[in-house]
C-alpha cells in the first residue's frame, strides 16, 4: 500500500511483552498529561483537551484501535485493553472521540477505499472531529423508528431531520448518522449510513445544558444537509447492520471496571475527611461495593478474555454494562449519603481537610444507565436473547 | 421529662388547613424560567415574593398571637412547605420563613423580639439560623461558634456553616458559652463571609466567619439552660416541616413521570404501558406514600409532644423516609425519562437539584436514622 495513513509508528508494539508495553504508556502519560484536566468531572472540551490529543496524534497514538496500516498503534486485544486501562487509570479526559472510536472502525470493516484515503488522515491528524447522529427526538430506544429524511438530488442527498443527545456536536466538524433512505420499507430495512460534513448551512447545532450544567450533548437540527453520494457508507438501505457491528463493542466499554473503581477512591476521600473510614457499619457498606466493583472485574476479564481470543461477544456482555453503571450508581449514592450536608454544595467543597467533588460522582452516574442501549433495554436482550424467555 | 414543643399547641381547624393549602397553592405556582433566573445570582431568591409570602402571613404561623403571630401550629406550616415544594420554589421557607421566626418569638429579650418580629413577619427583614459548624454535624449541642463574656454582652467567635439564606439581613448564631448554649442576632455587616458555597439547586449557603464579633446584651436573644432544648425542638420541627417540602417535590416529580410515561411513544406504544417501567412506577408511589405518612405522624406528633424525645424521634423518622424517597423519587424518574430527564430544560431537573440539596441538609436520610436509632436505644 503505498498511500500513507498518519505517522509512522515508532516500533511493533505487539512485540513488546505486557508490562514492557503498560510501563511505556504510563510513562508517556504521566509525564506529559496536564494534571488540572485529570479525573475532570465533566466532559473536556476541544479547546481544553486539544494540546493532549495534538500530542497524541502527532505521536501516532490516537488511534490505538486501528491497524497499522491504516495509521493506528495496530494494538492486539490484549495491548488495546491496557492502553485504555492506563486512560482510565490517569483519569485522562475524553475529547469526542468517535472518528476514532467507532467511524474508523466503521470505514475500514465497510468503506470504500475513497472513503477511507478522504476521511481517515484527517481523524488520525485531528483535524475532523466527528460526532455521531443516531438518536431524534421520537427515536430513542426504538432507533429503528428514526425519521431523519433523505432524497436524492443529482449526485447528492438532501438530509432533512433531527438529531438529539449528540455529545459534543458543538465541537464536532463531522456526523456519521443513521437516515431513512427508503420510507416504504420495514423499519430496519430502510436506513442507510451517511457521512456529513457540518459546515454547512442546512445544519444548525445547538448545544443542551444538563443537570449538573454542563453542555455535552447537542440538538442538530438537518434542514436539507447535503452530502455527496460517495458519503454512503455500505450499502444503500443497509445502515443498521453497519452501526450494530459497533454494539459489542460499546457495551464492553461502558461494562469497563474504571468508572466505579474511581468512584470506589472519591467514596474513600469522603468517608477519611468525614471520619468514618473505620466506622464498621460504614466498611460493612463499602467493601459490599468493592466486592461488586471486583466481581464486575472478574467477569468483565471474562469477556476481554473472549476479544484477545478474537472471537465474537455474545449478547451476555448486556449485563456487563448494567451491573458496571448500577454499581456505579450505588456508590455515587453512598457518596452522597456519606457526605452529608457536604452533598448540598455542589462542585468542589472543603471538607475537613480534604477538597473532593461530592456531586461529580451523582451526576456522572446517571448517564451511563440510558446511553448505549438503555439497562432496561440490555434487560430486554438478557431475559429474551440470553435467557430464552418468551416475548409478549 | 423536658418540656419540648415550641409551637404553641394549637391544632388550626381543617377548614382554616384547607383555605390556607388553597392560598398557598394559588400564590406559588411553577414558574421555571423564574426559578432559573434566580440561580447561581445573588440572593438566590426573590425578595418581592418574599414579602407577598409574608403579607398572606405565613411567617407568623409559628408565632405567638401576643407577639402578633398566628399561632397556627405545625400543621399549617407543613402545608405552606408542602405547596412551596410542589411549585419548587427557591425561596428559603423553611429555614427564614419558619425556623427564623419561630426562635425569634421565644427569645427571653422582650426587647429584640419587639424590634424585630415586625418586620420580620413583614418581610422586610430574613432571618436565617446560624447553627451547624464547619464539619457539618446535625446536633446543635456542639455549635462552630463559642461566646465569652464581656462587660455588656458576649464576644463571638468561630465559624457557622450551611447557612441559609446565604444573604440574610440577620443571622441567629447559635453559640457554645462553655456552660451552654445561646442565640443572638447579628447583623449581616458584623460577620465576616468566609465563602458561598454554591447549592445543586442554585441556592447557596453562607460559610461565616466570627471574629471577635462583639454583641451587646441587648441582642443576646437567649441563654441559659432551657436553650438547648429550645434549639433542638425548635429543629426538630424545622426537620419535619422540611420533610413536608420534600413530600412536595416529590409528589411532582413522580407526576410529571407518569404523565410522560403515558404519552412518551416508543416500539409503538406508550412506555409506561412496558411492565417493567409500571412496576418501577408503583414502587416509586408507595415510597412517596411512605413519606407523606410518616411526614404526617410526625406533623401531629410535633403539634402534640410534651416530650423531647419523642419530638425528635418522630423528626428523624420523617426526614429518613422523605430524604431517601425523594432522592429515589428523583433519579428513578431521570431513568424513566431516558436523556431528556438529564437536561437542565426539561422542569424534572429543577426537582432533582432541589432534592439532592434538601435531602443532604438538616440531616440526610443516614444521619437521621442514625439519631432515630439512638433516641430509640434510649427509651
Ligand atoms: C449523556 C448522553 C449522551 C448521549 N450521546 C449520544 C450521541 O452521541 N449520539 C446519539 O445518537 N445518541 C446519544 N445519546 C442518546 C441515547 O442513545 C438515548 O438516550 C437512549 O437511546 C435512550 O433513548 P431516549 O433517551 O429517547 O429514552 P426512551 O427510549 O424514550 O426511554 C425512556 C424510558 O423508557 C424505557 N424504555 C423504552 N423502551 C422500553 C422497553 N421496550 N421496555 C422497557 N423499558 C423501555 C427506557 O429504558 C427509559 O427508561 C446520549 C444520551 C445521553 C444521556
Amino acid at each position: 500500500m503505498s498511500f500513507r495513513y498518519g505517522v509512522e509508528q515508532e516500533r511493533d508494539w505487539n512485540a513488546l511483552t505486557d508490562e514492557e508495553f503498560r510501563a511505556i504508556v504510563r510513562a508517556e502519560f504521566e509525564a506529559n498529561y496536564p494534571t488540572e484536566l485529570r479525573y475532570a468531572p465533566r466532559r473536556l472540551r476541544w479547546h481544553e483537551t486539544k494540546d493532549w490529543y495534538l500530542r497524541m496524534a502527532a505521536k501516532g497514538w490516537i488511534a490505538p484501535n486501528w491497524p497499522v496500516e491504516y495509521g493506528g498503534m495496530g494494538l492486539s486485544p490484549a495491548k488495546l485493553l491496557i492502553f485504555h486501562e492506563e486512560t482510565e487509570r490517569w483519569g485522562i479526559g475524553r475529547y469526542q472521540d468517535h472518528g476514532t472510536l467507532m467511524l474508523g472502525p466503521v470505514l475500514i470493516r465497510w468503506g470504500t477505499e475513497e472513503q477511507r484515503r478522504k476521511y481517515l488522515p484527517d481523524v488520525l491528524a485531528c483535524r475532523s472531529i466527528w460526532c455521531q447522529g443516531y438518536s431524534e427526538p421520537g427515536a430513542g430506544s426504538d432507533l429503528a423508528s428514526l425519521g431523519t429524511r433523505v432524497v436524492l438530488d443529482g449526485d447528492e442527498f438532501v438530509i432533512t431531520g433531527q438529531k438529539i443527545w449528540t455529545t459534543l456536536a458543538q465541537d464536532a466538524t463531522h456526523m456519521f448518522l443513521l437516515a431513512r433512505t427508503d420510507p416504504g420499507a420495514k423499519k430496519q430495512e430502510g436506513i442507510s449510513f451517511l457521512l456529513l460534513d457540518l459546515a454547512q448551512k442546512g445544519v444548525r447545532v445547538r448545544p443542551i445544558r444538563d443537570i449538573a450544567g454542563h453542555e455535552e450533548f447537542c440538538e442538530v437540527f438537518l434542514d436539507e444537509a447535503r452530502t455527496h453520494v460517495s458519503n454512503l457508507v455500505g450499502e444503500l438501505n443497509r445502515g443498521w447492520t453497519v452501526a450494530k457491528s459497533l454494539l459489542g463493542f460499546e457495551r464492553i466499554h461502558i461494562g469497563s471496571p474504571r468508572m466505579p473503581e474511581y468512584g470506589l477512591t472519591v467514596l474513600k476521600r469522603v468517608a477519611e475527611a468525614r471520619g468514618v473510614w473505620d466506622d464498621p457499619l460504614f466498611r460493612d457498606k463499602y467493601f459490599a461495593l468493592a466486592l461488586d466493583v471486583q466481581h464486575l472485574a472478574d467477569a468483565y476479564n471474562h469477556f476481554t478474555a473472549i476479544v484477545i481470543r478474537g472471537e465474537p461477544l455474545g449478547q451476555d456482555v448486556s449485563y456487563l454494562k448494567i451491573w458496571a453503571t448500577e454499581t456505579f450508581q450505588r456508590i455515587a449514592d453512598l457518596t452522597v449519603e456519606t457526605a452529608g450536608p457536604f452533598a448540598a454544595v455542589k462542585g468542589d467543597v472543603r471538607l475537613n481537610d480534604t477538597t473532593v467533588n461530592v456531586l461529580a460522582s451523582f451526576y456522572k452516574a446517571r448517564p451511563p444507565t440510558i446511553y448505549g442501549g438503555t439497562n432496561e433495554i440490555q434487560r430486554n436482550i438478557l431475559a429474551q436473547q440470553v435467557l430464552g424467555l418468551p416475548r409478549r | 421529662m423536658s418540656a419540648a414543643a415550641s409551637t404553641p399547641h394549637v391544632s388550626a381547624e381543617p377548614e382554616t388547613l384547607a383555605l390556607l393549602r388553597h392560598s398557598v397553592a394559588g400564590l406559588a405556582r411553577f414558574d421555571g424560567q423564574r426559578i432559573r433566573a434566580w440561580r447561581d445570582r445573588s440572593p438566590g431568591f426573590d425578595r418581592a415574593l418574599w414579602r407577598e409570602m409574608a403579607s398572606q402571613g405565613w411567617f407568623a404561623i409559628p408565632v405567638p398571637e401576643t407577639e402578633g403571630g398566628l399561632a397556627l401550629g405545625i400543621e399549617a406550616a407543613a402545608i405552606v412547605a408542602e405547596q412551596l415544594g410542589r411549585a419548587c420554589l427557591p425561596e428559603p421557607y423553611v429555614m427564614a420563613g419558619f425556623l427564623g421566626p419561630m426562635l425569634l418569638a421565644q427569645s427571653t429579650n422582650e426587647a429584640a423580639r419587639r424590634e424585630l418580629l415586625p418586620d420580620v413577619l413583614s418581610g422586610e427583614t430574613v432571618l436565617a439560623p446560624a447553627w451547624q459548624s464547619a464539619d457539618g454535624g446535625i446536633s446543635p449541642s456542639t455549635p462552630g461558634v463559642f461566646a465569652r463574656p464581656d462587660a455588656d454582652g458576649f464576644v463571638l467567635s468561630g465559624e457557622s456553616r450551611f447557612v441559609v439564606p446565604a444573604e440574610a439581613d440577620i443571622y441567629l448564631a447559635l453559640a457554645h458559652d462553655g456552660d451552654g448554649l445561646l442565640v443572638a442576632a447579628v447583623e449581616r455587616r458584623d460577620v465576616r463571609m468566609l465563602r458561598q458555597e454554591p447549592g445543586p439547586d442554585g441556592v447557596s449557603t453562607a460559610w461565616l466567619g466570627f471574629q471577635d464579633l462583639r454583641v451587646p446584651k441587648s441582642r443576646l436573644l437567649m441563654s441559659g439552660e432551657a436553650v438547648a432544648a429550645r434549639v433542638q425542638a425548635a429543629l426538630d420541627h424545622a426537620v419535619i416541616v422540611q420533610s413536608a417540602e420534600l413530600c412536595g417535590l416529590m409528589q411532582r416529580a413522580l407526576e410529571m413521570t407518569l404523565d410522560y410515561l403515558r404519552t412518551r411513544r416508543q416500539f409503538g406504544a406508550p412506555i409506561g404501558s412496558f411492565q417493567a417501567l409500571q412496576h418501577r412506577a408503583v414502587d416509586l408511589f408507595i415510597q412517596q406514600e411512605l413519606a407523606r405518612h410518616a411526614t404526617g405522624t410526625a406533623v401531629r406528633a410535633a403539634a402534640n409532644a410534651t416530650d423531647c424525645r419523642v419530638l425528635s424521634r418522630a423528626a428523624s423518622s420523617a426526614k429518613a423516609r422523605a430524604a431517601h424517597a425523594a432522592l429515589l423519587i428523583a433519579t428513578q424518574s431521570i431513568q424513566l425519562h431516558g436523556a431528556i430527564g438529564f437536561t437542565d430544560e426539561y422542569d424534572l431537573g429543577l426537582y432533582v437539584n432541589r432534592i439532592v440539596r434538601l435531602a443532604a441538609s438538616f440531616g440526610n436520610a443516614a444521619e437521621h436514622r442514625r439519631r432515630f436509632a439512638a433516641a430509640s436505644a434510649e427509651t
